[in-house]
């Protein structure tokens, strides 16, 4: 067979060129790797040059892929299985960007795209730094571009490249249709490809995604220099140099972080902008180790006390990058994460990967050369006896037992050995213990994360296990050897257990930080400049406890809240006490104070969001389960307006625009109600009349020995017509939202949400539930009933007594339609089905004619949104079938502060952009 | 003894019990007869919709309650009473994962689900008719 066939429309020189990019890309990167180590052993300027121009070539080549890549998605060649899988041609040509991105190839490429761009600045910036450090970013692009390549090492399929046709793919190769020419415009399914999931068309989707790659990349700067700084023997010196990209990369992983919540938030019907899923958590964690490894860097500049700490922060951020990395991206999490990627057999890949870095950290570690020797050869046994006997788990753990021993080991060596004590009011003391309460909690962090790890490594210890418990009865030992950890069940409550108190560490820190000197501080002084802020701190403490009703149980809370405004407080203030008003040096105040405004606004908006929309009729949910919540959600019938926290809320109706279907909702004021003396309202089954005009008060109880006397006697009638009682009514308009649902038939609907901004709070809403195929009539679609007169049906709203069935032939009517014609009426008694005082009539109508139904008029009752018509009527047998008027279930939550955290967001990023340039500037003059 | 020694154990002292605490706390993946016999401890069960049962949601009676039948990976059923308005796209879901407790009934009552979705991320490349 061979490639005798000419294939026609496929563009396959595209997938040529970016197969031949991708090994130019490779092969770069490997002679840079080759030739900067070369240059940093023999510092031969010769190897320089050979090594830049290696580099450059491999920048090229990634540009390269880029390209190639967005052009084959602009011009939607759907003969490639990246472009076929992402994207369509119906979808904006705007998120085309977003389709990139969406598969793990292109987000690997995102990620080797960025590394080259830092890799080059290096090159450009480094100086004598750029031979270590730059030889250990060629190593990383190595790696990369293995991800990219899709080949296969010893059967090992090792990452996976965009640039396959479908019909080159695995398990499509050699079926009969890759041999028809023109298969592509033979095959239906080629004409448009599978498109974008609706989730992530969204511009935060554009823009979320590259800043975190960006942030990712960054992280690696600190480790690269950390091991040039081992490998060149400079133990102290590649502090300075890594110190402002350390915190570049500080800024642009926490603002590319953020932009995840910010996307969950607006766009996403989670509820709320974080959710502890393993994806997020799995982003945050290197980032709390990219800080400590900042403030740690800012420590031993100064004076070299935590040396190794430094190193170990710098090497580990990174490694948490990758493992974060094969969390997602190897299907691990599978059952434990709503979004994660579903493995695609990257695997192996991934794990060669992050276990390389690992021995690469360990060994630079080692400053003694025999002891490195002896890692690196134990290693390399224990990694070809694992894939020779195949036996990885234990292979994988012992590789991690003595990497972690090794380690141990390295950091008793002289080099990291410490100059003295610290004071214990100085800055560099308090740093340090902080950077350690980061580290923890990382560790907490990733840990309760990693539950499906740790079943696929214990899952080889079966039997010892087993056995274990045979003997000892042990129950722990029983569930081990099961194998099936699963995260928390109430994973927010778990993760806010234990971050609350790393948090309120951190919070203090963060707000006498900036007060305490390098060395020694002095005592009186440090006191007498905090002390506003400690009042500001606890009058804000006090103002809130009071406002949003904190009680005695969430004192953790309460704490967390002083500790964070104390912490923003302090900060703001250090500005004009301290620095005098200069806002160059306010960078770190800013950064700070952001910082605990984004814990502020995180803490009071999580700790006092609540579902104003409630459901209030039918069975009790608590008493199903009592872990079960009542307040979730609402159903709003079309037309109908009902209170809904602090609003009415209105029902219009939907409309679509688009693939989007927009749910119209207006939102009025609630005035209270005026009564009159004399009026009469019900409550439940009894009456009452006023005694005065008044205002009603919130709850019916307070009023009434008040306001209200109890009707001893009355009608059936009266309690008929008798309002009920109700507090409030709508009033002006004052806002409207449209929460919407995608329609997407490949990807399933999805919904998003509509929230009304406040300064002090938000409004969030978004539909839960709503059936897309409502009739015309603004009804739901029918259900029929059929029974015999003196039945009774029960529907889910209400109860139906079939009276009887009249046929009407009288005169007038006869005359109208003519003899043929018969016309039945059912008389039926209704009842709310949740009130058996409500009782209504229906008289639905049906016209026969040779006993074909030629027309029926239906019979409404508003009162409880249901709509009969009569379908069949055989004698006493009829068909009925019933209505509910239309209705969505919305969800609504407000969010009280959540302003605070947007606002420290900002802060956050603008203060460390001003801190790193500051840095720059400042080392530029000097 | 020096204040790095103290600091060393003390951070050592939180991260275990940090660890014993992340532990204690995690829940177990259990089937449905596991799950059974220890009614009112909280499992994640991991399965499949039963289609031969209806999907019974009455918004209209309650708008947070979804009731339908589920079978584990062992092949056993169960009903299902899950505390959330009906997820849209609950009929095409390949998996199902919940997260609550049996009750003595042989009721599972979740609190909340995970779905998987055959096409959400990894639809696989079908291209196969036509020929």
């Amino acid at each position: 067979m061979g490639n005798s066939v000419t294939y026609i429309g496929e563009h396959a020189w595209a997938g040529e060129l970016g197969h031949l990019l991708t090994i130019l890309s490779f092969a770069g990167a490997l002679l840079a790797l080759v030739s900067y180590t070369l240059y940093t052993q023999t510092n031969e300027q010769g190897w320089r040059t050979v090594a830049r121009a290696a580099f450059r070539v491999h920048s090229l080549a990634i540009i390269g892929i880029v390209v190639t890549l967005f052009t084959m998605l602009f011009n939607h060649w759907f003969a490639y299985d990246y472009v076929w899988k992402h994207s369509n041609t119906e979808m904006p040509l705007r998120y085309i960007a977003s389709c990139f991105w969406e598969g793990q190839e292109g987000s690997f490429l995102l990620w080797t795209f960025w590394t080259m761009v830092l890799g080059n600045i290096l090159i450009w910036k480094a100086k004598s730094w750029e031979g270590p450090v730059v030889a250990v970013f060629a190593l990383v692009q190595v790696f990369l571009a293995t991800m990219l390549l899709g080949i296969y090492v010893f059967d090992v399929r090792v990452g996976s490249s965009p640039f396959l046709l479908i019909r080159e793919l695995p398990e499509n190769l050699g079926l009969p249709w890759t041999n028809l020419p023109d298969y592509l415009t033979m095959i239906p399914q080629f004409k448009d490809g599978r498109g974008l999931n609706p989730l992530l068309q969204n511009y935060w989707m554009v823009i979320h995604p590259p800043t975190l790659f960006f942030g990712f990349a960054s992280t690696f700067i600190p480790f690269a220099f950390a091991i040039a700084g081992l490998w060149t023997k400079r133990y102290k010196e590649w502090m300075e140099p890594a110190l402002p990209y350390t915190f570049f990369g500080i800024a642009v992983l926490g603002t590319g972080i953020l932009m995840g919540g910010a996307w969950a938030y607006e766009a996403l019907s989670f509820g709320g902008f974080w959710a502890w899923d393993p994806v997020e958590n799995a982003s945050l964690v290197p980032w709390l180790t990219l800080v400590g490894t900042g403030h740690l860097l800012l420590i031993n500049k100064r004076k070299d006390t935590s040396i190794f700490t430094a190193f170990f922060l710098a090497l580990l951020t990174f490694l948490l990058v990758l493992y974060s990395s094969f969390l997602t991206r190897s299907g691990v999490l599978g059952d434990t994460s709503v979004h994660s990627f579903t493995g695609e057999g990257m695997l192996p890949g991934l794990l060669i990967f992050m276990l390389t870095f690992v021995m690469v950290a360990v060994a630079a570690l080692n400053t003694d050369k025999g002891n490195r020797r002896f890692y690196v050869a134990i290693s390399a046994v224990i990694f070809v006896l694992g894939i020779a006997l195949q036996v990885y788990v234990p292979a994988i753990l012992l590789f991690g037992a003595v990497s972690v021993s090794m380690a141990v080991t390295a950091s008793r060596a002289g080099e990291f050995r410490r100059a003295d004590e610290e004071e214990l009011l100085s800055r560099e003391f308090w740093l340090f213990i902080g950077s350690l309460v980061l580290l923890l909690s990382a560790m907490q962090i990733i840990f309760s994360t990693s539950m499906p790890v740790f079943n696929l490594l214990l899952a080889p210890f079966h039997t010892m296990f087993e056995s274990l418990h045979d003997a000892t009865g042990w129950g722990w030992a029983q569930d081990l050897a099961k194998a099936k950890l699963a995260p928390p069940v109430e994973a927010k409550a778990h993760y806010n257990k234990w971050q609350i108190p790393f948090a309120f560490i951190i919070s203090m820190l963060v707000a006498i930080g900036q007060y305490l000197r390098y060395k020694k501080t002095d005592k009186k002084k440090f006191f007498r400049e905090l002390r506003f802020s400690l009042i500001g701190a606890a009058a804000i403490t006090a103002l809130c406890v009071w406002w949003l009703e904190y009680k005695w149980v969430e004192v953790n809370l309460v704490a967390l809240l002083f500790a964070t405004s104390f912490a923003a407080l302090a900060n703001a203030f250090y500005i004009p006490m301290v620095l005098k008003g200069n806002l160059t040096k306010a960078g770190p105040a800013i950064a700070h104070t952001g910082f605990a405004l984004v814990l502020l606004g995180a803490l009071i908006s999580t700790s006092r969001q609540h579902e104003i929309s409630r459901n209030v009729k039918g069975p009790v949910l608590s008493y199903l389960n009592k872990d079960f919540n009542d307040s979730k959600e609402m159903l709003l019938y079309v037309g109908d307006t009902v209170p809904i926290g602090d609003y009415f809320v209105t029902y219009n109706g939907k409309r679509q625009d688009g693939v989007n279907l927009y749910y119209d909702m207006d939102y009025f004021a609630a005035e209270p109600r005026r009564f009159q003396a004399g009026d009469t309202v019900r409550v439940r089954s009894m009456l009452f009349r006023a005694k005065d005009d008044h205002t009603a008060g919130n709850i019916f109880l307070v009023d009434q020995p008040i306001h209200w006397e109890p009707l001893e006697t009355f009608t059936r009638q009266e309690l008929w017509y008798a309002r009920n009682w109700s507090a409030r009514l709508p009033g002006a308009k004052e806002f409207a939202l449209e929460p919407l649902v995608q329609l997407n038939p490949r990807f399933g609907n999805v919904a998003e949400p509509s929230t009304k901004h406040w300064a002090d709070h938000d409004l969030y809403t978004h539909v839960r539930y709503a059936k897309l195929d409502t009739a015309a009539d603004g009804f739901m679609p029918a259900r029929l009933y059929e029974k015999n007169v003196g039945d009774t049906i029960v529907t889910p709203t209400c109860v139906i007594l079939i009276d009887s069935i009249r046929t009407v032939r009288d005169s007038v009517t006869l005359a109208r339609l003519g003899p043929d014609f018969t016309v039945y009426i059912l008389n039926m008694r209704v009842r709310d089905l949740y009130d058996d005082s409500r009782w209504f009539e229906a008289k639905p109508v049906v016209i026969y004619h040779d006993d074909q139904n030629v027309g029926s008029k239906g019979f409404d009752i508003p009162e409880l949104n249901v709509k009969f018509d009569l379908a069949t009527v055989k004698g006493d047998h009829v068909g009925l079938n019933v209505s509910e008027r239309e209705f969505v279930i919305m969800q609504a939550i407000v969010f009280p502060g959540i302003n605070i955290l947007w606002i420290g967001c900002i802060l956050m990023a603008l203060g460390t952009f001003v801190a790193v340039r500051q840095r720059v500037r400042g080392k530029r003059k000097s | 003894m020096k204040r790095s020694h103290i600091i060393a154990l003390v951070i050592i002292a939180v991260a275990i019990a940090a660890l014993i605490g992340s532990l204690s706390d995690s829940s177990s993946y259990a089937s449905l007869s596991e799950a059974f016999e220890q009614p009112g401890r909280e499992f994640h069960v991991v399965g499949t919709l039963d289609r031969s049962q209806p999907i019974v949601y009455e918004p209209s009676v309650n708008s947070s309650l979804t009731k339908f039948s589920m079978v584990d990976l062992n092949g056993k059923k169960c009903n299902v009473n899950l505390a959330m308005a009906k997820p849209n796209d609950l009929e095409r879901s390949e998996r199902l994962v919940l997260i609550g407790q049996a009750d003595a009934d042989g009721n599972f009552h979740a609190k909340d689900m995970l779905l998987k979705c055959p096409s959400k991320y990894n639809e696989e490349n079908k291209v196969t008719a036509g020929i």
